[in-house]
């Protein structure tokens, strides 16, 4: 006897045959159909190997909370591991692999893990990868060598190493009303608050709408429920302000009602349509939640509860209604509670034979009486199930008296042959969006279960509404009417009395007997997912970990994909028993986001990869189509060295920059911070915000500043340019642009609002271009229109205007290669166009385009500081631009500079090196003045930068060492053990070249 | 005059792409103002301010955070306190704004190059921006006219609705091509053309 | 998290960047006091409940705003304009003890 296809029922389109793989075999499933329910109805019912037992595992569910039938789907190279089958949608093409086993799903040698079953127990992980502490492998590596195995034939599924090519999203969404979950009490509120003109949202992580309306067999409104749902869903389909997202798992709630969603839009279909991502991450700011994310049924505590052919009884409903799957021929009950018995009644109309019901109460009404006669059951109340029997499918169950009071069991066990045994301990609300959003829950006697808080204990950043079987009212009417009232309640209505759908349903008490364990010999599971025992959870007790947190992390119960959702009451029911304690008392665990796993990727988004957001200059192009290096510079791409055929990286930046200081060089500086500094009180604000004065600068002229923090270190430096009596435009490092507005931005604000200063980001608004050496000038004479560019009238810092192949430049004499050198801007539009002049007119002086490597190099030979020296640790009198410090007026920084730390005179102060050795330094090396290679020891310092100087003709670096100028002359030694770089340098001034500054003075 | 090169040029590919088979429902372009200005108004002289914009431009501004207007090529909308961007097809606006915005009244800042204007227009335009940015775009929240500033990731952006399917976004000049590429990858779902 | 920006209404957290403890006076710029400096510069309040902060609308209008923020629920209790609105009065560190 196996599972089969019912030859009717079922929402699935039996004329509809799709082909698939499992584990290298073809199957055919109707279009409709999970992996789960095909494979069932083709008679599989070993779906996966244990944790960490192996165990042979079958479906225990059919929807998101299963734990045992976790399988691999692939994609071309990309697998996608730890899948509910209960939760993939076949389709035509679709290749999946089961989990955890080795060589075969069916014959897996690490079953032998069950024999050793004391040794995996509780807290097992941690006993052994602490590794032993007393004998003869104390202290070896023996453990690290085991643990690689024991970690391998332990776990969940195998994670691809391909690049995943499938496209992903984030989306954002608002709404008046969220809800989540799509079951009868889902609908009605999603209808209701529509109808109210609410902006709705309406979330189901299964394909189909409905819920347990798909399932129940319930008549509502006089028509079958799956009916009743189609024209709810008609309804709101048709209408503009609701948006349905079906196949969306709502897992994250946050503050403020942000709710985090998992749409799967293409994983069902063979192929996405183009374009179509595989999974959309909705980030969704919700007025208001209806929670209507229904129940799950529990489990039951006892011997061989693992077994596959052991499932839920509302799954077995479902395969049979839903999928038009029977689990079994020949099927047994065992339960807690009424709700079994409405699942007998299915079963058996959907054709199979129900053999008993096992029910731990002894008390029956006769409505449950009545439906186990109408399913030709054999009804044993005050019975329990005390065994299974079978090996990869169920054979028989044994059964025993039992006494639900003392919980003990008499008589002699009954065996019963049964290939299908369905348990049932009772439902608890699906309360993980409430727990993550702050919410209480509290404990309900009558239900065995956590219940969230009523709407009014809401924190006061997440306002939700429940309704329906999250708030344990687990009939169809009351999620009707709880859904309809919390729909009207979230738009901020109240409810008319009207007349609510009808509902003809089979009778049942919803509250269980508190019964989750029966216990007898052999292995009972409260965690499929992690092979968690009920003696491990008294283990653990026995152990000392009494408090639910440490529970669960020391035995893992309700970890991974699980998260509580089937073992979360009845593994705190026996901790509460073993404390001696009510449950309530004991407490529950609280749920954290997500709620079932989340692709990376989609949360990764459109911030991966090609749409990476990138800041070009605008002479992008013409630097990559004339042979540059590009080098990626923050957000910004910048030329690195403008390489010929054969040359080395440091082949080309030694040319460019000799090349510069004996003819002409130029160089992009488009990525320079730029922020216009505009108002009646600028000047008197720069005064504020530099160390140096600015109100002395005048009109037409730029000046070197420096910035330093609030607490006295240096911040950012750069040259700034008054172009009108209120107007600056002010430069930054490309590095600190953002951080130089905020700051300036912060002052203005918080501090100083009295000042009429605006500050804007014109970074790009100007391309700028620096072209510097010898010629520099005489190319520019060149080129330029309308100015002059001579001594008289563009002296040093001083700036014109005037225009380049007819594109208006503005010109300033500044210099940071040492050279005599001029910036020049022009709009960014123009950028291309002026560069391309500048080169055009150079050609005939031999000027050459350089890098960021030669910029380097010339800037180390000059000894300019950059933000490998200005590191947030450094001061102005570190770098020696103590010089800057302005003694007439306080500035931001001044304060607290003078502070005994950053006066010390052991401080790391910047110096120059010279390699004594002539061989290359490496940044990061540490200054020493004993060089022991075995033993690296006393630092007094590290290099900054370094490079090969071509105007000097060695190898050189910046370097911040203790007493700085004071070791001038002397020498030390270079101790870079990691990168074996050991050897003699002087210590000599930062200023190697042309420390006068008469180059660039002319 | 020298002609502006768009950032966009090597991205920017005229024509139907994505998933156009079933119909185009996002139209995207460059409108290249001539003239981009940020005026800001010192605290209390914000009405002056308004009042020059309209001698200058025409337009009217109407009262309230992020109002605005567009009428034909010109272009209006407040972004932050006191502060407003303008746009006109012509060039040199700053200029124009120099002398009717005085320093008693506040600042103007042209922006013509550092700014690029991308427009996206049809009826996935709300969709496709929603993937980007966490503002609402729905016509009740986010008029015609008015005027938002938002971010997508670090590319900041300044957004107004020109029309009940279009906006006009604001992106700083460096970032463009980037954006430019993402918003064209968004659209491919629903079909999209380059006008 | 949403903060309600005066000007441009709420907006995700993403928008904002944090900008500090808004209890913090900053001295008069010419003063020596060692003490209010290094109290201004380094001293934080780090209340259970109710905290003063500066937030920074820097994915938006720019503006920085004054928010009280309860640090255990994370209600926002009020949003203004920094610009305009001085920093409350210093609380004394003892003030912060429950
Ligand atoms: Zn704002």
């Amino acid at each position: 006897m196996s599972p089969r296809r019912t030859d009717t029922g079922g929402r699935i389109d039996r004329l509809k045959t799709i082909r698939f793989t499992f584990d290298g075999v073809a199957y055919t499933g109707h279009a409709g159909d999970t992996l789960a329910s095909a494979l069932l109805a083709k008679g599989v019912t070993l779906f996966g190997r244990s944790f960490k037992y192996h165990r042979p595992r079958g479906l225990l569910t059919a929807g998101v909370e299963e734990p045992n039938a976790l399988v691999t789907v692939l994609k071309g190279e990309v697998r996608e591991p730890n899948l509910p089958a209960t939760m993939v949608e076949i389709h035509d093409g679709l290749v999946a692999v089961s989990q955890n086993r080795f060589p075969s799903l069916a014959w897996d040698v690490n079953a032998i893990n069950q024999l050793g079953g004391k040794v995996l127990s509780a807290g097992f992980y941690y006993k052994t990868f602490m590794g032993p502490v007393v004998g003869p492998l104390k202290g070896t590596r023996f453990w690290m060598f085991c643990e690689h195995f024991i970690r391998r034939a332990a776990g969940l599924g195998r994670a691809g190493s391909a690049k995943d090519p499938a496209r992903y999203e984030r989306m954002n969404a608002f709404c008046d009303v969220l809800v989540v979950g799509s079951g009868p009490a889902g609908l009605m509120a999603a209808k209701a608050a529509a109808d109210q003109g609410a902006r709705v949202i309406l979330a189901d992580l299964e394909p189909r709408f409905g819920g347990s309306a798909n399932w129940s067999g319930e008549i509502i409104d006089g028509a079958p429920a799956t009916e009743w749902t189609r024209r709810i869903v008609t309804q709101l389909e048709a209408r503009d302000n609701v948006r349905l997202l079906p196949r969306t798992t709502v897992w994250g709630y946050y503050d403020n009602n942000t709710l985090a969603a998992l749409e799967r839009v293409s994983d069902h279909k063979e192929q996405p349509a183009k374009g179509e991502p595989r999974h959309r991450y909705w980030a969704i700011r919700a007025r208001s939640v209806v929670i209507a994310a229904g129940a799950f049924e529990r489990p039951l505590v006892f011997p061989g509860n693992d077994r596959p052919g052991v499932m839920l009884a509302h799954a077995a409903e479902r395969y049979a209604n839903e999928f038009g799957v029977l689990p079994g021929e020949r099927i047994a009950l065992f339960t807690n509670n009424d709700s079994a018995y409405r699942a007998a009644v299915a079963l058996k109309k959907a054709g199979a034979a129900v053999v008993a019901i096992a029910d731990v109460r002894s008390d029956l009404s006769a409505e449950m009486r009545k439906l186990a006669a109408e399913a030709e059951a054999e009804v044993l109340a005050g019975y329990a199930v005390v065994a299974t029997e079978g090996g990869k499918a169920l054979s028989g169950i044994k059964v025993q008296r039992f006494d639900m009071v003392t919980g003990t069991l008499s008589g002699d066990a009954r065996s019963i042959h049964a290939d299908c045994l369905l348990m049932s301990g009772g439902w608890s609300p699906t309360i993980h969006l409430a727990s993550q959003a702050g919410a209480k829950a509290e404990w309900s006697a009558a239900r065995q279960a956590f219940l969230p808080p009523s709407p009014t204990l809401n924190s006061p950043v997440q306002h939700w509404i429940g309704a329906g079987a999250f708030t344990g009212s687990f009939s169809t009417a009351e999620a009707i009417a709880e859904g309809r009232a919390g729909g009207i309640a979230a738009t901020g209505g109240t409810a008319a009395p009207t007349t609510t759908p009808t509902v003809q349903a089979v009778p049942g008490n919803p509250d269980p007997a508190p019964v989750f364990e029966i216990r007898a010999k052999g292995k009972s599971f409260v965690d499929f997912q992690h092979d968690v025992t009920s003696e491990d959870v008294r283990l653990a007790h026995r152990e000392g970990f009494v408090s639910v947190e440490h529970l669960k992390r020391y035995t893992t119960l309700g970890m991974a994909t699980d998260q509580g959702k089937s073992s979360n009451v009845p593994g705190l029911s026996i901790m509460a028993e073993a404390l001696g304690k009510p449950i309530p008392e004991v407490g529950t665990t609280r749920f954290r986001p997500p709620f079932a796993p989340v692709s990376i990727g989609s949360l990764a988004a459109e911030r991966f990869g090609d749409l990476k957001p990138e800041r070009l200059t605008p002479m992008h192009d013409w630097h990559t189509t004339n042979g540059a290096t590009m080098y990626s510079a923050g957000l910004w791409y910048r030329p690195m060295i403008y390489g010929h055929a054969g040359e080395t990286v440091e082949q080309a930046y030694v040319r460019e920059a000799r090349a510069t200081r004996e003819s002409a060089g130029i160089v992009d500086v488009s990525t320079l911070g730029k922020i216009a500094v505009q108002g009646p009180d600028a000047a008197a604000f720069l005064d504020r915000v530099y160390t140096n004065m600015f109100s002395t600068l005048a009109v037409g002229k730029a000046r070197y500043g420096l910035m330093l923090r609030e607490d006295g270190f240096a911040f950012d430096d750069g040259t700034t340019w008054r172009l009108g009596e209120q107007d600056f435009l002010m430069t930054t490092t490309t590095a600190n642009a953002g951080k130089v507005m905020q700051h300036l931005e912060y002052f203005l604000d918080v501090i100083w609002p009295e000042l009429k200063v605006h500050v804007t980001s014109v970074t790009d608004e100007w391309a700028g271009a620096a072209i510097g050496g010898p010629k520099a000038r005489e190319i520019l004479a060149s080129c330029v229109t309308g100015t002059a560019v001579d001594n008289a009238t563009l002296p040093f810092m001083g700036i014109v205007h005037g225009e380049i192949a007819g594109a208006p430049v503005m010109i300033c004499r500044l210099s940071f290669s040492g050279e005599m050198a001029f910036e020049v801007y022009s709009g960014a539009g123009h950028g291309t166009h002026v560069w391309e002049a500048l080169i055009e007119a150079g050609k005939p002086f031999g000027l050459v385009t350089y890098g960021l490597e030669a910029l380097g190099t010339m800037r180390i030979e000059k000894g300019h500081v950059t933000g490998a020296e200005i590191d947030g640790r450094t001061t102005a009198r570190d770098l020696h631009l103590d010089w800057m410090l302005s003694k007439k007026k306080p500035f931001i920084g001044s304060a607290m500079m003078d502070r005994e730390g950053l006066v010390a005179s052991d401080r790391l102060e910047l110096v120059g090196l010279i390699a004594l050795d002539n061989q290359p330094l490496s940044g990061g090396a540490h200054i020493v003045e004993e060089l022991e290679e075995a033993n690296p020891h006393g630092s007094i310092g590290h290099i900054t930068a370094c490079c090969y100087s071509p105007a000097l003709g060695k190898h050189i670096a910046l370097a911040l060492v203790e007493g700085g100028k004071a070791r001038h002359g002397s020498r030390a030694h270079v101790s870079d053990p990691l990168r074996n770089r050991f050897g003699p340098v002087e210590i000599v001034s930062n200023h190697f070249y042309d420390p006068e500054g008469t180059r660039m003075h002319g | 005059m020298v002609e502006r090169l768009s950032p966009l040029e090597p991205e920017f590919h005229v024509g139907s792409h994505g998933n156009f088979e079933h119909g185009v429902e996002i139209l995207l372009t460059e409108t290249r103002p001539g003239s981009i200005v940020q005026l800001a108004a010192w605290p209390g002289e914000e009405k002056k301010l308004i009042a020059a914009i309209r001698a200058v431009t025409g337009l009217a501004l109407p009262d309230g955070a992020g109002g605005g207007l567009s009428e034909g090529v010109k272009a209006v909308f407040g972004f932050a306190p006191g502060k407003f961007t303008v746009s006109d097809e012509a060039e040199g606006l700053a200029h124009a704004f120099a002398k009717a915005v005085t320093p008693a009244i506040g600042t103007v800042t042209d922006l013509s190059h550092g700014r690029t204007a991308i427009r996206i227009a049809g009826p996935k335009a709300e969709w496709v921006l929603a993937k980007f940015f966490a503002i609402d775009f729905a016509l009740p929240a986010f008029p015609v006219g008015a005027g938002r500033s938002t971010v997508h990731h670090d590319v900041f952006a300044q957004i107004q609705r020109t029309g009940t399917d279009q906006f006009d976004i604001y992106v700083f000049r460096s970032f463009a091509r980037s954006f430019w590429k993402a918003l064209c990858h968004a659209s491919e779902e629903v079909g999209y053309e380059v006008q | 998290m949403l903060i309600t920006c005066p000007y441009c209404g709420p907006r995700d957290v993403i928008e904002f960047t944090y900008q500090g403890d808004g209890n913090r006076e900053r001295p008069d710029p010419a003063s020596q006091n060692f003490e209010a400096w290094n109290a201004y510069v380094y001293d934080r309040l780090n209340p259970a409940g109710d905290h003063n902060e500066l937030w920074q609308h820097s994915g938006g209008c720019r503006a920085h705003l004054r928010v009280v923020r309860n640090t255990l629920t994370h209600e926002i209790s009020s949003v203004a304009f920094a610009r305009g609105n001085h920093a409350p009065a210093a609380r004394r560190k003892s003030e912060d003890k429950p």
